[in-house]
């Protein structure tokens, strides 16, 4: 990890999310139509005009294909006439295209460029049927040697994952189960949530017929996230606009939430090569768990006794298991530790995904690392409403791109 | 904004721990709304009880459960019977008795008979009744089956649309309204609005005016004009005469006479069921259930819609759209999410089909106001039926999008009455409440 040094805050003012369990493409609308309501949403919540915003910074991961559009920074402008002229970039690193988006406006508030910036992720993925969605997924792995003629090649890379635990430490389906469970009904309290109104069970979770059948090895329906459409919009402050809108509001600096750490690496594209390289190591995905650690080290909190809850991400349950033990809520390899003693339950020690995370609360790809961010800010200001962590105070993200290969990780706290 | 809300209503809590639901009894669950429901209350009841007139119905109805929400969990916590075999056993074991039998008062009441002879003194008994008088089906009964009975009315499919109503009766007890509320609103998910025992309680009363309105507009201007003129634009998921062929012409028609019979306002003559409607019935057309309505398929599975002048059907492809450039400008705004200068076209376009358009909304939004005080308290009850229970853009959500002015002077050019909630308002009023709720999702680009 670079040594740190003395750079300005980047302080999280508040955002918005669109409904995940909206299909865009049945209300026959551009995807536009979607950062448009996320921005201007993100602007009315915070209390900000249009014209104050300097810098703007899309997330994305594929609208080249679900939409047949690239060039996603431009469609800013088309949000509100006082963004003319306004500069704008789009980020993409599969489904951390997110993160990225607001590490790159982190960085330049950091930089001092600019003091007030909007960050929006975005995907419309309901254009197309799931076999066709499931291919252009398969771009965010190495398209050619792990993808291309496979049906649903993301469900049997993470199935992977789930041998590589197997082979290691033993997995059971009961504890993957049961993180699909806790995940589906910590949904249900998010009005904004996918799968708020879904029926789902811990015995469905476990079930294995025709409505739970396999996608993928040991991955079932509803050890998957989801397909969904939405955007989610932050504004991120330098300290210097953060004061001067803490007084707008009458509330002081203190209370705003800042990004007190990130963590952000990348492993090897292929699967089978980040296995490879981690055979003689604890941990399944080392540099996941540097990740994870750079941004609490960064934070100034030693260790995940520190943080109060976790947005992580569940692209399946096997992702949810492996962040378990990365995060070090237990040694490695023994996450059911953390299920079974009801850890990262709602209510439990370090809850995870409150939101219902991408199981639960849907997995809009470019999207999702904004909305962790969001849902961060949410818990540390009170705001998550029935799925509000008690008293949260720290807040951790990670959000992955691929099978393992770009992550990055925030800590969210006042 | 940074504040500090609390968590989980300590309110709901006391609510839901007053009372316990374990076991729940459902008549008719062979039926649509019976078998739906009936796999809604498995979510949150350890067991349920689906009863039909004979075993193996109540079996097709789980069977039917278990595809509707695609798990067969729902078996788990589900027992079946037949009325003759089982109903006085559990029956008298329920806390919560769940009638979702065929729409007609006399068979509801000899059910209801049955139940206050065997149920438990302290038993909820509820009524999925989506338009009969719960004072009328309460008549006759015991003291404590008044006590504890009431309309819950979901909408169907139960397991996809949320909006859910609930009656009580004269002597319903308060707190059990209270208790239901929140079992309902925090246990199944549902979005809960307390109606008044009136005919067609809220949605049904603005929703079928509405739809009504349409299927008398129909009869000059033909249906495919009318939907598409009455169209996702204008805030809705399905056009209003293609909800009819699905709702079914005779529920449509068991809707609008009880409403016109029972409850004459300024609108009356819109509630009225067009002469044609009728005839057509005698002739079965019952809309999709039976191959046709307003719109059907012919044999080679080309689509047909009914003139109703002549009561003969005509190929889509023959009928001549006129000149509706104003819509496609409207769906392009929507399109980009730009609702309201969407809406804002919407009031602005001229020409007598503009013209027709905006009758209909404005009588919509005008109607539901002024159904204040009496189906509801306040006008975010109606709201919340029409946007969970319709899918239509919310009253208003619609005055907001618009505009106060605009939307004043719209129904003025209507003709129509404009309530004292909008004529009395000040510019700038927000009347939509539910932050929550993403009102964009109403206005469809079609």
């Amino acid at each position: 990890m670079k040594e740190m040094t003395q750079v300005p805050e980047v302080y999280v003012l508040g955002g918005y999310q669109t409904d995940f369990a909206r299909n865009w493409s049945k209300e026959k609308k551009h995807f536009v139509a979607m950062m448009r309501e996320a921005v201007l949403g993100a602007l009315d919540e915070t209390n900000i005009e249009p014209k104050e915003i300097e810098v703007a910074h899309t997330g994305n991961f594929a609208a080249e294909l679900y939409s047949k559009q690239g060039h996603l920074g431009a469609f800013f402008l088309e949000i509100d006439p006082a963004f003319s002229g306004l500069p704008t970039s789009r980020h993409e690193a599969a489904c951390a295209s997110g993160s990225l988006a607001i590490q790159a406006a982190s960085a330049e508030i950091e930089a001092h460029r600019y003091d007030l910036a909007c960050v929006v992720g975005v995907e419309q993925m309901k254009t197309v049927g799931a076999g066709e969605g499931g291919d252009f997924l398969g771009t965010a792995a190495w398209y050619e040697l792990e993808a291309k003629g496979i049906e649903f090649p993301f469900p049997k890379l993470f199935g992977k994952l789930g041998d590589e635990y197997d082979k290691r430490y033993g997995l059971k389906d009961e504890h993957l189960a049961e993180i699909s469970t806790i995940n589906y009904a910590n949904a249900k309290l998010n009005p904004n949530a996918q799968t708020r109104t879904w029926y789902m069970n811990y015995d469905h979770a476990m079930s294995r017929d025709e409505f739970n059948g396999t996608i993928g090895g040991r991955i079932h329906i509803s050890d998957c996230s989801q397909v969904t459409d939405g955007a989610v919009a932050v504004l991120l402050a330098s300290p210097k606009y953060a004061k001067k809108w803490a007084d707008r509001n009458g509330v002081s600096l203190d209370d705003i939430p800042r990004i007190k750490g990130w963590g952000h690496n990348t492993a090897r594209i292929r699967f089978e090569d980040k296995v490879a390289e981690s055979a003689n190591d604890d941990y399944v995905l080392p540099h996941v768990r540097s990740t994870v650690q750079s941004a609490m080290k960064r934070a100034g909190i030693p260790d995940v006794s520190g943080i109060d809850a976790i947005e992580t991400h569940d692209c399946f349950t096997t992702s949810e298991y492996m962040a378990i033990d990365h995060f070090g809520l237990t040694a490695p390899g023994e996450s059911w530790k953390a299920i079974e003693e009801g850890d990262i339950a709602l209510g439990g020690k370090t809850p995870i995904n409150p939101s219902g995370g991408l199981i639960g609360a849907g997995h809009p790809v470019g999207a999702t690392g904004v909305r962790q961010v969001l849902d961060c800010h949410k818990q540390v200001t009170g705001q998550a409403g029935d799925y509000q962590v008690e008293g949260a105070k720290n807040v951790q993200t990670l959000n992955i791109g691929g099978s393992g290969t770009t992550s990055v990780s925030f800590v969210i706290g006042k | 904004m940074l504040s500090t809300t609390s968590t989980a209503s300590g309110k709901s809590a006391d609510l839901l721990g007053s009372r316990e639901i374990k076991h729940v009894v459902v008549l008719g669950a062979n039926g649509a709304m019976g078998l739906g429901s009936g796999a809604l209350f498995t979510t949150a009841v350890p067991r349920v009880t689906f009863l039909a007139r004979t075993k193996e119905k109540a079996d097709g109805g789980l069977a039917a459960a278990v595809k509707m929400v695609r798990s067969s969990t729902v078996a788990n916590r589900v027992d079946t019977g037949s009325y003759d075999a089982d109903f006085d056993r559990v029956v008298a074991e329920a806390d919560l008795i769940f009638e979702a039998v065929t729409e007609q008062l006399d068979l509801k009441q000899q059910f209801f008979d049955r139940i206050d002879a065997v149920r438990r003194p302290d038993s909820i008994v509820a009524t999925v009744t989506s338009g009969l008088s719960i004072n009328q089906l309460a008549e006759g009964r015991s003291d404590s089956f008044r006590k504890n009975f009431l309309g819950l009315h979901f909408f169907n499919p139960p397991n996809v649309i949320v909006g859910t109503e609930l009656i009580a009766g004269k002597d319903t007890d308060p707190k059990l309204v209270d208790f239901l509320d929140a079992f309902c609103t925090v246990r199944l998910g549902r979005a809960m609005v307390r109606t008044a025992d009136t005919a067609g309680f809220a949605g049904n009363r603005i929703g079928f005016k509405v739809l009504n309105e349409c299927a008398i507009l129909a009869e000059e201007h033909g249906p495919l004009l009318i939907d598409e003129l009455v169209g996702p634009y204008t805030g809705r998921a399905m056009t209003p005469l293609a909800t009819i062929d699905l709702v079914g012409w005779d529920i449509h028609r068991a809707i609008v006479d009880n409403i016109y019979e029972l409850a004459p306002d300024e609108a009356h003559e819109t509630l009225k069921l067009p002469q044609y409607m009728a005839e057509l019935m005698e002739k079965g057309v019952l809309g999709r259930k039976t191959g046709g309505g307003f719109f059907g398929k012919d044999d080679g599975g080309g689509r047909i819609v009914l003139d109703p002048k002549t009561q003969n059907y005509a190929p889509k492809s023959s009928i001549a759209r006129p000149d509706l450039a104003f819509i496609d400008t409207i769906s392009n705004l929507h399109r980009v999410g730009r609702y309201e200068d969407g809406m804002k076209a919407f009031t602005e376009a001229s020409g007598p089909y503009a013209a027709i358009a905006q009758k209909v909304i404005a009588g919509y939004i005008s109607y539901s106001f002024h159904r204040v005080g009496e189906v509801t308290d306040d006008i975010s009850g109606i709201d919340r039926i029409m946007g969970f229970g319709f899918n239509w853009a919310p009253p208003s959500v619609l005055v907001d999008t618009i505009g106060l002015k605009p939307t004043i002077k719209m129904i003025e050019k209507a003709g129509l009455p404009v309530p004292p909630a909008l004529a009395n308002a000040q510019e700038g009023t927000k009347f939509f409440d539910d932050p929550q709720v993403n009102v964009g999702k109403f206005f469809v680009a079609a």
